[in-house]
């Protein structure tokens, strides 16, 4: 790509960022709601249970309660996230099917009595025998979770793609590897709340911690039954999502009736233990893959088992067991590929999306896998690598379109700018080098429910006075920084600088924006953007046009400032008559070229407000088979990682020392939010390899739902982190722009399992990878070799 | 999260907090730094109806040495011990563990007399005080009582400390020259970590600058309180100090180990680590002891 | 309960609050004082979200009674700023990129500043212990670690 950029590319301070320094950022918890009540949610003791009776008098006699609610008094109504598996009520009717399932709420004038009231809520259980893995759930016999689901299999995946037997039997080596990680959890630093005010005109409005104001929209809509036009979702500032904030609440469904009993604000917050109680983070994968392989290292065929632990309702599970198959397609060529895959309800915490969806284990699993086989063949990994990759133009064989894919770039990159052909297989023991890749998605091809809906509309509004514009999107900042991207994708579209840009998001009064999932935001709402910008361009040129007198195509604009093809044109009339307009102010035009600003004016004068819309959707793609949407993405984002450890040999801890990462993310919008992603994706990726796991104990109680025992890196845990920016230019992305936010991840596990390997010998095959779990290993590979 | 409702006392002077905690004995509790004892209430794991703050009471943050003994006040901070070139010197033990402590936050607030005091089995300034040989000085209405530290700890969040008595300050022996201190900690991050398993050890060598003249070890997590390891210490007394003495005595002390299970660990790999441990820990105190 | 009558000096301004015993400092802050920049992450000291300077030094303001901080003086991220002019530390943040969905950032912040303030040329290593109480979930600390850097080299200028 030579386009040359004002713009894009840079590295603009992102716009939120002077309001989160100086503490005038406001999340839900900051903003002021006049007579607020706060809401409390009576959540279950029991894994699973008949509920046999609920007495709420108690409750609601106690002075300052204003509402308890339970099933009785709200719709009987199926939620969830797949329309295919609408399997939650809103609150539990028949039976409780993991400790936290909601049972009642109330509304109080302040929490102290909000909580008194749970308390005083009596409910009379029949405690049922409970199953918290996927062994227990699929044993036979097993209770079931779900009348609907006699084998508690919530949803399973059988497809073939190629001929894998014939790819197997032309195979020179075949490996069969097992992998297993652990139930993740998000781990944001503000947990989810909600702020619901049913007004008087008979609208809900919503002021939610959520990554997808439009989804949480369309489900409160449906579940107390308001019209869709009268439900209004505000995301004020989000403090991190990572998927588990992108379906709509407890917080959100509970606060809306609360707030429609009541007729006052209702604010339901989650403690952080409950954070951990509604998890929709990573579920647990366990991975069975048989690989075949040429003795030259090309890989012929995959043969992938897995099973996934859910928890107690769908949430986003269907599209997680689809993407644990699909995703590892690509980016290596892969002729033939067999997947099965089941997803298994557990009477434990509903599992969902998080950062990677689906993809992260399946990829450390694969990636761990090319490494041994590399070994077997005695193949430099990165080789063996090199050798398979897809470049731009192949097709999966699940039918994924690389439309750009800098794999080859990203690999060479992080080969180059790290010590690595110095130290690989060099190094003493103890210290090691890995390397691995990595692939996501840039957008999901198709929304959740099946529509034709836009993903995206973005409205520009040139400000009437002139000079500056103001942006409005649905779309859903959530630290991530697509406020500033979009901002600068609306700049540079319409030819101004950065600083003329006013932007407001995160609302469903401003369009319709899917919201910050898979990674879709950049390209998307990104393609928007610069079709409403435009097109605002293109109305305020025809308007100068007009008045010059000239052709519009001899018009652009660039910083700012009007650029005339051609002849020179006289354009002192138009300059003094804004002068004369605006007598007595100290900022005006001058130089010799028209500014946005006076031709703004101009197209205002003629037309009245201009506005330029921009709208969004992919085009038809994937296959035709069962699952074939999931994986589809207008484009590709790609990534490769070289980490370097040292492993403690006495006590088994592993320090991770440095990582390379270089991630293609075809055009960089802004620079320093590239980098940024790239490093938030390996420090939560570094978390699940060396931490992380949500542990509950035989009661299916969270064992360890804090942030001091669930453990998170904290900034002494990072090693140093190099990246690497490469852009293939994406021909399907807004000026080349696709994904970063999740496709970085993907190495870093397996990136980090390989190094273990180097160091060490041994195969880690369970996450994460504790200081336990390395000295075992390494004790039972000394007892091998006795 | 709310904290339940108390009544806030803030006596100041000893014999006015001893007269306080004595009057609600059994519904009050002492609120020196808030770190455990504010999350425990959070929690609903207690709910005393009244809280002692010890914040009125001077000379509780000091330490001083007297006649051969050192005296460490309850109220000094981590913080405090960590950065103190006083304890540095004479309870090196303690400032070790005081730094590793929880998070810069936490060791601002948490004191050494609230981490004795709640005696988890874990706890980063109670088991380097265990090594130090220290005491605890409870005062009480019937006057004062010394406790060694061993004899304090009962059981997790236990000790023999009754309802009316307050921990007044801790002492110990001053060093003898020729004294190292080690400690170290395992966890799985290098921060707001609770240890998997933790060793102190006070290490003084004869004036031969090599004979190991005193040894103690102490070890953490590995038993429902923070425990002495007196196997370890009896094979190094009278031997040259150095690598394979070390290693014995770690191998003593994970004998002397009570681990059990759980969600942390395996007794398996704790037990593992206490050998490990305990020789890294008299590596670094042997260290210290020829520095001086 | 009965409350108490406290002095509190925030930010340079002296109040007097009638607060009850169990009010923490943080809901004091947040809640009787509207400033809302100190944000509650976890609530029982884990992640440092809180995290304000009573009299020069970072606590968890979560684990603080606000009775407890009577008569002392307490800094927020509302009083790093004078006017318009930001503090160095925050300039540097935004400048670094080291600010994402900014939660974590007020706490992050004066953790910073009460590093710098006692320690004005810290090394990275000093940088990421006093920073060790502040969980960060978005940026893998990188950009803060270096925004500290920038920061103290620009004051040790002035």
């Amino acid at each position: 790509m030579t386009q040359k950029f004002n713009v894009i590319g840079s590295r603009a301070p992102r716009l939120d960022a002077p309001d989160k320094a100086t503490g005038r950022a406001c999340y839900v918890d900051d903003i002021e709601f006049p007579h607020l009540l706060e809401g409390a949610i009576l959540q279950s003791p029991h894994a699973h249970a008949r509920i046999l009776s609920i007495d709420t008098s108690a409750a609601e006699a106690l002075p300052g309660v204003a509402a308890v609610i339970t099933h009785r008094d709200v719709p009987d109504v199926r939620y969830g996230v797949s329309p295919a598996r609408y399997d939650e009520t809103i609150f539990a009717i028949d039976k409780v099917r993991y400790v936290g399932d909601e049972v009642a709420a109330v509304a109080a004038e302040d929490l102290d009595t909000a909580m008194a009231a749970l308390e005083l809520i009596k409910v009379e259980y029949e405690v049922l025998p409970h199953v918290l893995t996927v062994d227990e759930a699929l044993a036979e016999g097993a209770p079931v979770i779900h009348d609907a689901f006699p084998g508690n299999i919530c949803a399973e995946v059988h497809q073939e793609f190629g001929d894998v037997a014939a790819g197997f039997a032309e195979s020179d080596i075949i490996r069969t590897d097992v992998f297993v990680n652990k139930r993740q959890d998000g781990a944001f630093i503000e947990p989810h709340r909600c702020v619901a005010v049913y007004d008087n005109f008979g609208q809900l409005t919503l002021t939610s911690s959520t990554q997808v104001p439009h989804y949480v929209q369309r489900t409160v809509a449906m579940v107390t039954g308001i019209d869709v036009g009268k439900v209004r979702v505000k995301k004020p500032y989000v403090g991190g999502g990572f998927g588990p904030k992108a379906e709509a609440t407890p917080c959100d469904i509970i606060s809306a009736f609360l707030a429609i009993k009541t007729g006052r604000p209702v604010r339901v917050a989650y403690s952080r233990e409950q954070v951990f109680l509604h998890c929709r983070a990573r579920h647990q994968f366990k991975h069975v893959m048989k690989t075949g392989f040429k003795k030259d290292g090309t890989i012929m065929a995959l043969d992938h088992q897995c099973w996934l632990e859910g928890g107690a309702y769908s949430s986003f599970g269907i599209a997680t067991v689809y993407y644990a198959g699909s995703l590892l397609a690509a980016p290596y060529k892969l002729p033939n590929m067999k997947y099965d895959g089941w997803r298994v309800y557990t009477n434990k915490p509903a599992c969902g999306a998080q950062r990677g969806h689906g993809g992260v284990a399946a990829r450390a699993c694969f990636e761990q896998q090319l490494d041994l086989i590399a070994k077997q063949l005695d193949m430099d990994p990165i080789e063996l690598r090199l050798k398979n990759i897809m470049t731009a133009g192949d097709v999966s064989c699940n039918d994924l379109a690389m439309s750009s894919l800098g794999m080859k770039e990203c690999i060479e990159a992080v080969r180059d700018g790290s010590t690595w052909r110095d130290k690989r297989g060099r190094l003493p023991k103890g210290k090691g080098i890995g390397m691995a890749s990595g692939f996501f998605v840039s957008g999901a091809g198709y929304p959740i429910y099946r529509s034709e809906t836009y993903h995206c509309t973005v409205t520009i509004k040139v400000q009437e006075d002139g000079g500056t514009v103001k942006v409005l999107t649905g779309a859903a900042e959530i630290g991530q920084g697509s406020d500033t991207a979009m901002a600068m994708i609306a700049a540079e579209a319409i030819g101004i600088p950065l600083d003329r840009v006013r932007l407001v998001s995160g609302d469903t009064d401003y369009g319709v924006d899917l919201g910050a999932y898979s990674s879709r935001t950049t390209l998307m709402t990104g393609h928007a953007t610069k079709e409403a910008g435009e097109a605002v361009k293109d109305r305020v040129l025809t308007a100068l046009a007009e008045e010059l007198g000239i052709e519009r195509d001899r018009l652009d604009m660039a910083n700012g400032l009007v650029e005339i093809s051609g002849d020179p044109v006289d354009f002192s009339e138009l300059r003094t008559k804004y002068i004369k307009e605006h007598r007595g102010w100290s900022d005006h035009p001058a130089g010799d070229q028209i500014t946005f600003t006076e031709a703004a004016r101009i197209a205002y004068l003629k037309y009245g407000t201009v506005v330029g819309t921009g709208k969004y959707k992919p085009p038809v793609l994937g296959g035709k088979f069962k699952g074939a949407a999931v994986g589809t993405s207008p484009a590709y984002g790609c990534s490769a990682q070289v980490a370097e450890v040292t492993v403690d040999l006495e006590t088994g801890q592993v320090t991770v020392d440095s990582i390379t990462d270089a991630h293609d993310c075809g055009k960089a919008v802004n620079l320093t939010s590239v980098e940024a992603q790239m490093e938030g994706s390996v420090s939560m990726g570094l978390g699940e390899a060396m931490f992380e796991e949500v542990k509950f104990d035989d009661q299916g109680r969270v064992l360890n739902a804090s942030l001091g025992e669930y453990h998170i890196p904290t900034v002494l845990d990072m090693p140093q982190m190099s990246c690497i920016v490469v852009e293939s230019g994406e021909p399907n992305g807004p000026f080349g722009a696709k994904e970063v936010g999740e496709g970085a991840i993907m190495p870093t596990i397996p990136a980090i399992l390989n190094a273990v390997h180097d160091a060490t010998g041994v195969t880690i095959t369970e996450l994460p990878i504790t200081p336990e779990r390395v000295l075992k290993a390494l004790k039972e590979k000394e007892q091998e070799k006795d | 999260m709310l904290l339940p409702r108390f009544e806030y006392h803030q006596p100041a002077s000893l014999d006015e907090a001893v007269e306080v905690l004595g009057q609600y004995a059994g519904e009050a509790a002492v609120l020196a730094g808030g770190t455990d004892l504010l999350v425990n209430m959070k929690h609903q794991a207690m709910a005393p109806s009244h809280l002692v703050s010890l914040a009125g009471v001077e000379g509780l943050d000091q330490a001083s040495a007297d006649g051969g003994r050192v005296t460490v006040g309850p109220l000094m901070s981590a913080a405090v011990l960590a950065q103190s070139e006083f304890i540095a010197a004479n309870a090196g033990a303690l400032a070790l563990g005081a730094a590793v402590l929880g998070s810069p936050q936490v060791r601002t607030r948490a004191t050494v007399g609230g981490n004795v005091c709640n005696a988890r089995p874990a706890a980063d300034m109670s088991v380097p005080l265990l090594a130090l040989g220290a005491r605890a000085v409870l005062t009480g209405p019937d006057g004062q009582r010394q406790v060694d530290l061993e004899e304090f700890f009962v059981g997790p969040g236990q000790t023999v400390r009754a309802p009316g008595e307050l921990l007044s300050a801790l002492e110990m022996d001053a060093p003898a020259p020729g004294t190292g201190w080690g400690y170290q900690k395992l966890g799985l991050r290098k921060a707001l970590e609770i240890s998997l398993v933790n060793v102190a050890a006070a290490l003084s060598l004869e004036d031969d600058g090599k004979t190991i003249k005193a040894a103690r070890v102490a070890l953490g997590a590995v038993a429902p309180t923070p425990i002495l390891a007196p196997g370890a210490a009896e094979v190094l007394v009278g031997q040259a100090a150095g690598g394979d003495v070390f290693k014995a005595a770690g191998q003593k002390a994970a004998a002397d180990a009570k681990p059990i299970d759980d969600h942390r660990g395996s007794a398996w790999y704790r037990r593992e680590m206490v050998a490990v441990l305990t020789a890294r820990a008299l590596n670094q105190a042997w260290a210290r002891a020829q520095g001086q | 309960m009965e409350k108490i009558r406290i002095e509190l000096t925030v930010n340079g301004k002296q109040h007097d609050l009638l607060v009850a015993p169990n009010r923490t400092l943080a809901q004091t802050l947040r809640e009787d004082l509207r400033l809302t920049g100190t944000k509650q992450g976890c609530e029982v000291g884990d992640c440092g979200s809180c995290t304000v300077l009573l009299d020069d030094v970072p606590v968890n303001s979560c684990l603080v009674l606000a009775v407890q901080a009577a008569g002392r003086r307490v800094t927020t991220i509302e009083g790093l700023a004078q006017g318009n002019e930001l503090h160095p530390i925050q300039e540097a943040m935004i400048q670094h990129g080291a600010i994402q969905c900014g939660f974590c950032t007020p706490g992050m912040i004066l953790s910073a500043k009460a590093l710098l303030d006692r320690n004005p040329d810290p090394d990275a290593g000093e940088i990421k212990d006093a920073l060790s109480g502040n969980l960060c979930r978005c940026t893998g600390y990188q950009k803060i670690v270096e925004a500290v850097q920038d920061a103290a080299a620009k004051m040790g200028r002035d």
